[in-house]
C-alpha cells in the first residue's frame, strides 16, 4: 500500500538524514521508495522538508499535494505543514520545539518532546531516531521496528558500541510514545 | 649550418603578411620539434586570430580551439592522452584577454603543456584594434588617438602576471627582432618542450613579434619600434624557472 | 545486481562511468553538485581523471580536449551554467566530436531559483548554441531511466559525432529512489575512432586536422549533412511513452517530473470515469511528432500541455503537430513551485469540464 510521510524542521536536525533512513529501511524490506529533498540555499539552519514515499510497486509520483503522515520538527514546520495531513492520517510532532497548540482532531496526534528525551539520553543528535520511533509505535504502516533497528545498525556499523545502543534506546523510547498515543 | 624548412612543416607558402615574425615563431617552434624528434608525437591547440593561420603549414595533429580555450582544451586533451607533445600557441586577445581565466587556470594547477604567446600588441585578424597588450599611447582602430589608460588601463604583463604562481614549471620572454632574441626563444621552447616531455609541467613562453600591416610600420621599421617600445616595457628574460639545470 | 536506493545526480554519474567516461570536467551549480562530486573520486578509481574547471566555459573546453583524444567526457551544470557552456557545446557540434552535456534544471531566467524547473527546453531543444545546429535531448522521468539514458548517450553522440544533452529538472537530480546499474563498459581508448587524435600502437601518423572552422563550400556541404542527420534522427531515434493516448479525449503532455506527477492525477481522474490520456516524450529531440499525427482528431478534444515553465516551452512543437486539430490548454507553474497530484487533477478536471480556455 501506497504511503506518504512528510518530515519537515530546520536544517541540522536530522530531518534528511531521517527520511533517507527510512527510504532505506524501505528498500531493504523489499518495497519500493522515494526520497524527495527540499531546502533553501543555505547550508545550515534554513528550513528543511522532505517527502518519502513507500509503496509495493513501482512509484509514479514522487510528490503529492497531501501525505499519510507527517513528522514536524519545530513550530514553523507545524505552522507549514500541519494542514497538509490527510484526514484519519497520524502526526508526530516535536513537542521540545512546537508550544502552539495541536487542534486537529481528525489525525492521530503523537506529542513528543524528542528534543529533551534525547538530550536525556545523551545526544540532542538521536532526537531524530525517536520521531522516527513514534512513528513506528503508532503504526503508521511504513516500516517495522525491527528492519529499523537492523538499518540503524548497518548504517552505524562503523561506529562504537555506544552508539548503536544509543540508537536502540532512542528508538525504543519514540515507539513507546508511539504505542501510549494511540492505546490512550 | 645549413638554412632549411623544418620538416615539421609543410612546403607551403606562408600566409602571414610580409614581415610578420608570426612565421619566423612558426619557424622556431617547427625546429625544436624537429630537433627533438616530436613530428608525429606533436599535437598543436590552434587559437583564433591570426596565430591560427600556421595551421595551414603544420604537419602535425591539429586541434582548433574556441577564442581563448586553448589552454582549456589542451587541458583536457593532455589529462587524458599525456603521452603526445601537447603545445598551444596564442596570440594577444586569446591569451591576455578574452583566455584570461583558461591561461590562468591551467597555470596555476600546472599542467603539463607548453603555451607559445605570441604578443604583437594588436588584434591582427580582425583588423587592428586594441589588444590588452597595446602600448601606452598606441594607435588603434579602438584607439584612434593612441591607448588612454584612463580609461583602458595598462598593457597587460603575462610573464609577470603567470610569475606569481606556485605551480608553473619555466616562464620566460625574448623577442624576435635580433637573432639573438631569436636564438633565445629556441632554446625556451626547447626546454619547455623538453620539461613536458619529462613530465614537469606548465611552460610559457612569450615571444614579443610585430604587425607591419596594422601598426602602419615597414618591416624593418617595426623592428626599430620594438627596441624603443615595446621591449622596454615587455622586458625580456625569465620570470620563472623551478629547472634552471635543464637546458 | 540489486536495486540500490541512489540519488538523481549520483545515478547519473555513476552511470556515466559504466558507460565508459572517463573524464569531466565542471563548475559547481546547484542542483547539480553530486555530479562533480561523485565523480572527483569515482572517476580516479577506474583510471578516469575529473578537473574541476575555473569556469563553466573553461570545463566543456576541457571535455572538447578530451573528446579529441578519443575519450568519452562530460560535463554538467544547470541552466545559468549551460548558457556559459553554450560556447563549447556550438564547437563541439562545429567540429563533430561527440560529448554529454548534462542540465540539471532550475529556475529562470538569470539566476533564476536553486529550485527545479523546466526552464530550458527551448534552449535544449532550438539552440543548444550559436550557428544553428540540434542535439538530442534526453528527458529521463525515472531514475532508471536517467541510468538507462545516460548509459546509451555516447553510443548516440558516437555514432552521430555530436553531443548529446541530458535534460533533468532538480527535482530529479536530488531525489532517491532504486536504480539498477548496467554492467561496466570498457572505454575504446585504442586510436580506432574517426575524430579521435588518439595514435593507434606504434602508428606514425600525424597531419589530422580537428577544426571548427571551414571554407564556404564544405560548411555548406556539413550544414546538409546534420539536416540530414536531424531527419534521419526523427524516422529512427524518437523515444516516447504514450499513456492511456487510444481512447482518451484529453491527451495531456508532459516529461521529466511534471510527467510522473500528471500521471498519477490521469489515473485518479480514469477511475472517476474521465478519458485522459498522456503523450511523456523521452527524447525532446527529436520531438515524438508521430505521436501527434496518430491521434484521432474525431475523438480528442483537447490537448493540455503541463511543464514547469511559463511561457510555456513546448506549446510549439506540440502545435506545429496538432494543426489547429485540436484546442491546446497549458496548466504550468514556475520559479521552483512544483506540481501536485491535486494541482494537476484539478486543472485537468477543470478543462474537461469546461471551465478552463
Amino acid at each position: 500500500m501506497k504511503k506518504s510521510l512528510v518530515i519537515s524542521g530546520s536544517g541540522g536536525q536530522g530531518v534528511m538524514s531521517a527520511g533517507i533512513m527510512i527510504a532505506q529501511t524501505a528498500v531493504d524490506a523489499d518495497k519500493y521508495a522515494t526520497f524527495l529533498p527540499e531546502y533553501g540555499p543555505e547550508q545550515r539552519g534554513g528550513s528543511a522538508k522532505c517527502t518519502v514515499v513507500v509503496n509495493d510497486s513501482e512509484i509514479i509520483s514522487p510528490l503529492m499535494a497531501k501525505c499519510d503522515t507527517l513528522i514536524v520538527m519545530n513550530e514553523q514546520a507545524y505552522a507549514k505543514f500541519g494542514k497538509t495531513l490527510k484526514s484519519g492520517g497520524v502526526m508526530i510532532a516535536n513537542t521540545s520545539r512546537i508550544t502552539s497548540e495541536i487542534t486537529r482532531d481528525d489525525v492521530t496526534v503523537v506529542r513528543v518532546p524528542a528534543d529533551d528525551l534525547a538530550v536525556e539520553l545523551g545526544n540532542i543528535k538521536c532526537a531524530n531516531i525517536i520521531l522516527i520511533g513514534a512513528l513506528i509505535g503508532a503504526e503508521a504502516g511504513i516500516i517495522t521496528e525491527e528492519a529499523m533497528l537492523a538499518s540503524l545498525d548497518k548504517k552505524f556499523a562503523s561506529k562504537k558500541a555506544e552508539v548503536l545502543a544509543l540508537n536502540h534506546a532512542a528508538l525504543a523510547k519514540g515507539v513507546a510514545y508511539g504505542k501510549e498515543a494511540i492505546h490512550k | 649550418m645549413e638554412y632549411k624548412r623544418p620538416s615539421s612543416l609543410k612546403p607551403t607558402p606562408s600566409g602571414f603578411c610580409p614581415g610578420c615574425m608570426h612565421s619566423l615563431a612558426t619557424k622556431l617552434i617547427a625546429d625544436v620539434i624537429e630537433e627533438l624528434g616530436q613530428q608525429e608525437n606533436c599535437v598543436h591547440v590552434a587559437p583564433v586570430g591570426c596565430a591560427t593561420l600556421n595551421l595551414a603549414y603544420w604537419k602535425g595533429d591539429i586541434i582548433g580551439a574556441a577564442h581563448g580555450r586553448a589552454p582549456a582544451v589542451a587541458t583536457g586533451f593532455k589529462r587524458t592522452n599525456p603521452d603526445r607533445l601537447v603545445f598551444a600557441y596564442q596570440g594577444d586577445g586569446d591569451c591576455a584577454a578574452i583566455g584570461l581565466a583558461e591561461i590562468m587556470g591551467a597555470a596555476n594547477r600546472g599542467e603539463n603543456f607548453t603555451v607559445i604567446f605570441f604578443n604583437n600588441q594588436t588584434y591582427g585578424m580582425t583588423g587592428g584594434q586594441m589588444a590588452p597588450t597595446t602600448l601606452i599611447g598606441q594607435k588603434t582602430t579602438t584607439t584612434r588617438y593612441g591607448r588612454d589608460p584612463l580609461t583602458t588601463g595598462y598593457p597587460l604583463k603575462m610573464c609577470e602576471l603567470l610569475a606569481t604562481l606556485e605551480a608553473p614549471a619555466f616562464i620566460s620572454r625574448y623577442a624576435l627582432n635580433t637573432p639573438k632574441g631569436c636564438m633565445e626563444a629556441r632554446k625556451a621552447i626547447k626546454k619547455g618542450f623538453t620539461l613536458q616531455m619529462e613530465n614537469k609541467g606548465f611552460s610559457f613562453i612569450e615571444l614579443l613579434g610585430n604587425c607591419p600591416t596594422n601598426w602602419g610600420l615597414t618591416p624593418l621599421q617595426t623592428m626599430e619600434y620594438m627596441d624603443t617600445n615595446t621591449i622596454p616595457y615587455f622586458v625580456p628574460g625569465v620570470y620563472k624557472d623551478k629547472y634552471a639545470e635543464v637546458k | 545486481m540489486a536495486k540500490q536506493l541512489v540519488k538523481g545526480n549520483e545515478a547519473i554519474a555513476e552511470a556515466a562511468v559504466r558507460a565508459g567516461c572517463r573524464f569531466f570536467a565542471g563548475y559547481p551549480i546547484t542542483p547539480q553538485n553530486e555530479i562533480p562530486e561523485y565523480l572527483s573520486w569515482r572517476l580516479p578509481e577506474v583510471g578516469g581523471v575529473f578537473v574541476q574547471g575555473e569556469s563553466e566555459v573553461a570545463s566543456v573546453n576541457m571535455v572538447y580536449g578530451a573528446a579529441a583524444s578519443g575519450c568519452r567526457a562530460m560535463t554538467s551544470s544547470s541552466g545559468p551554467g549551460i548558457s556559459l557552456k553554450s560556447e563549447g557545446i556550438s564547437y563541439l557540434a562545429g567540429t563533430q566530436l561527440p560529448a554529454v552535456i548534462v542540465n540539471i534544471s532550475r529556475g529562470g531566467p538569470g539566476l533564476g531559483s536553486i529550485q527545479p524547473a523546466q526552464q530550458d527546453y527551448l534552449q535544449a531543444t532550438k539552440a543548444m548554441g550559436h550557428g544553428g545546429f540540434h542535439v538530442m535531448v534526453f528527458a529521463p522521468a525515472t531514475l532508471q531511466e536517467a541510468v538507462d539514458l545516460t548509459y546509451d548517450a555516447w553510443e548516440y553522440a558516437e555514432r552521430d559525432r555530436n553531443p548529446v544533452l541530458i535534460l533533468m529538472d532538480g527535482c530529479l537530480g536530488s531525489i532517491m529512489e532504486q536504480v539498477e546499474f548496467p554492467p561496466m563498459k570498457e572505454p575504446d581508448r585504442k586510436g580506432t575512432h574517426a575524430w579521435d587524435l588518439n595514435l593507434k600502437e606504434g602508428e606514425k601518423r600525424n597531419g589530422r586536422l580537428l577544426t571548427p572552422y571551414f571554407p564556404e563550400a564544405l560548411l555548406e556541404i556539413k550544414n546538409k549533412s546534420h539536416k540530414m542527420m536531424i531527419e534521419k534522427w526523427q524516422r529512427n531515434d524518437v523515444k516516447v511513452e504514450e499513456f492511456m493516448v487510444d481512447d482518451a479525449e484529453y491527451v495531456v503532455v508532459a516529461y521529466g517530473i511534471s510527467a510522473r506527477v500528471a500521471k498519477e492525477a490521469i489515473l485518479r481522474l480514469r477511475e472517476e470515469g474521465e478519458n485522459v490520456g498522456m503523450i511523456r516524450p523521452i527524447t525532446l529531440s527529436p520531438f515524438p511528432k508521430q505521436s501527434f499525427r496518430n491521434l484521432n482528431y474525431d475523438q480528442v478534444k483537447g490537448i493540455i500541455d503541463v511543464e514547469l515553465a511559463i511561457p510555456a516551452q513546448m506549446h510549439d512543437d506540440i502545435a506545429l503537430e496538432v494543426l489547429g486539430r485540436a484546442p491546446i490548454y497549458e496548466y504550468c507553474r514556475s520559479g521552483g513551485l512544483l506540481f501536485d497530484d491535486e494541482g494537476i487533477y484539478a486543472a485537468v478536471k477543470k478543462i474537461i469540464d469546461g471551465g478552463a480556455k
